[in-house]
């Protein structure tokens, strides 16, 4: 198992690169089980959607 | 579109140009040259424009490429090469865990952050936030997230590993996610 701050590690790489199919499926183990983590994920990514409209 | 026409379109993106440059370059007189330059090379290269994108999309595609060339310079003068060694430093970061990985603050409820997106001033705290990263992170970040350069660009642009680039990347999402939360999202729970 891996734990949340290895997890906010991998969900960032994971907005760059594909992840190896053994860390997405740790981190989706993870956040299957860790609610914190799950909202830090969808934080990430209205980041990163804020980020799109900021560039427009 | 006649060429007066054009002109003033273009200034009217002058101000947001300037921004995105700034942002990235953290040098206002450089800034202002990029910016002054990208215009003159969308005039010249007029021609090319040909409707499919809108004018802000394709200007700003010239000022990518007149960031990166700027950068590039900055980089060979060795004065203004900035160490990207204290910023891989994760101390501050791992702060924000506990021993055991765990949080040490949960991330909190932003409720509908939706609506933020409607909001000037929330642009205005993102700039803020954008701002107070360390330099070279803001640079780096900016390339990845306002410029849309592929990672492996970056690393070949600024000779780093990859390795560090995600190290970079990933201080940046997560201090601007923290700024975030307590400079807009706080706030407006209050």
């Amino acid at each position: 198992m891996i734990n949340c701050r290895k997890a906010t590690r991998l969900l960032s790489r994971a907005a760059d690169a594909e992840l190896p199919w053994i860390e997405r499926a740790l981190l989706r183990l993870h956040l299957a089980a860790c609610d914190a983590c799950t909202r830090f994920s969808q934080q990430l990514q209205f980041v990163r959607a804020a980020l799109a409209r900021y560039r427009e | 579109m006649d060429a007066t026409q054009f002109v003033n379109e273009l200034d009217g993106h002058r101000r947001y140009l300037l921004r995105v440059a700034e942002l990235q370059l953290r040098d206002p007189d450089l800034a202002e040259d990029v910016v002054q330059e990208t215009i003159v090379a969308a005039l010249t290269a007029r021609g090319s424009f040909t409707g499919k994108s809108s004018l802000k999309t394709w200007i700003t595609g010239i000022l990518k490429h007149k960031i990166v060339d700027a950068i590039r310079q900055k980089q060979r003068q060795p004065v203004s090469v900035g160490s990207f060694e204290e910023e891989l430093d994760l101390d501050d970061i791992d702060a924000l865990f506990k021993d055991n990985g765990g949080w040490e603050a949960k991330p909190s409820d932003w409720g509908d952050p939706e609506s933020a997106l409607s909001r000037r001033e929330f642009f205005d705290v993102m700039t803020f936030c954008l701002e107070k990263l360390p330099p070279n992170t803001a640079r780096v970040f900016m390339m990845r997230e306002i410029l849309e350069l592929e990672t492996g660009e970056i690393c070949k642009e600024l000779a780093i590993t990859a390795n560090n680039l995600w190290v970079i990347l990933y201080r940046a999402r997560m201090s601007l996610r923290e700024c975030l939360e307590q400079n807009w999202f706080a706030q407006q729970a209050r």
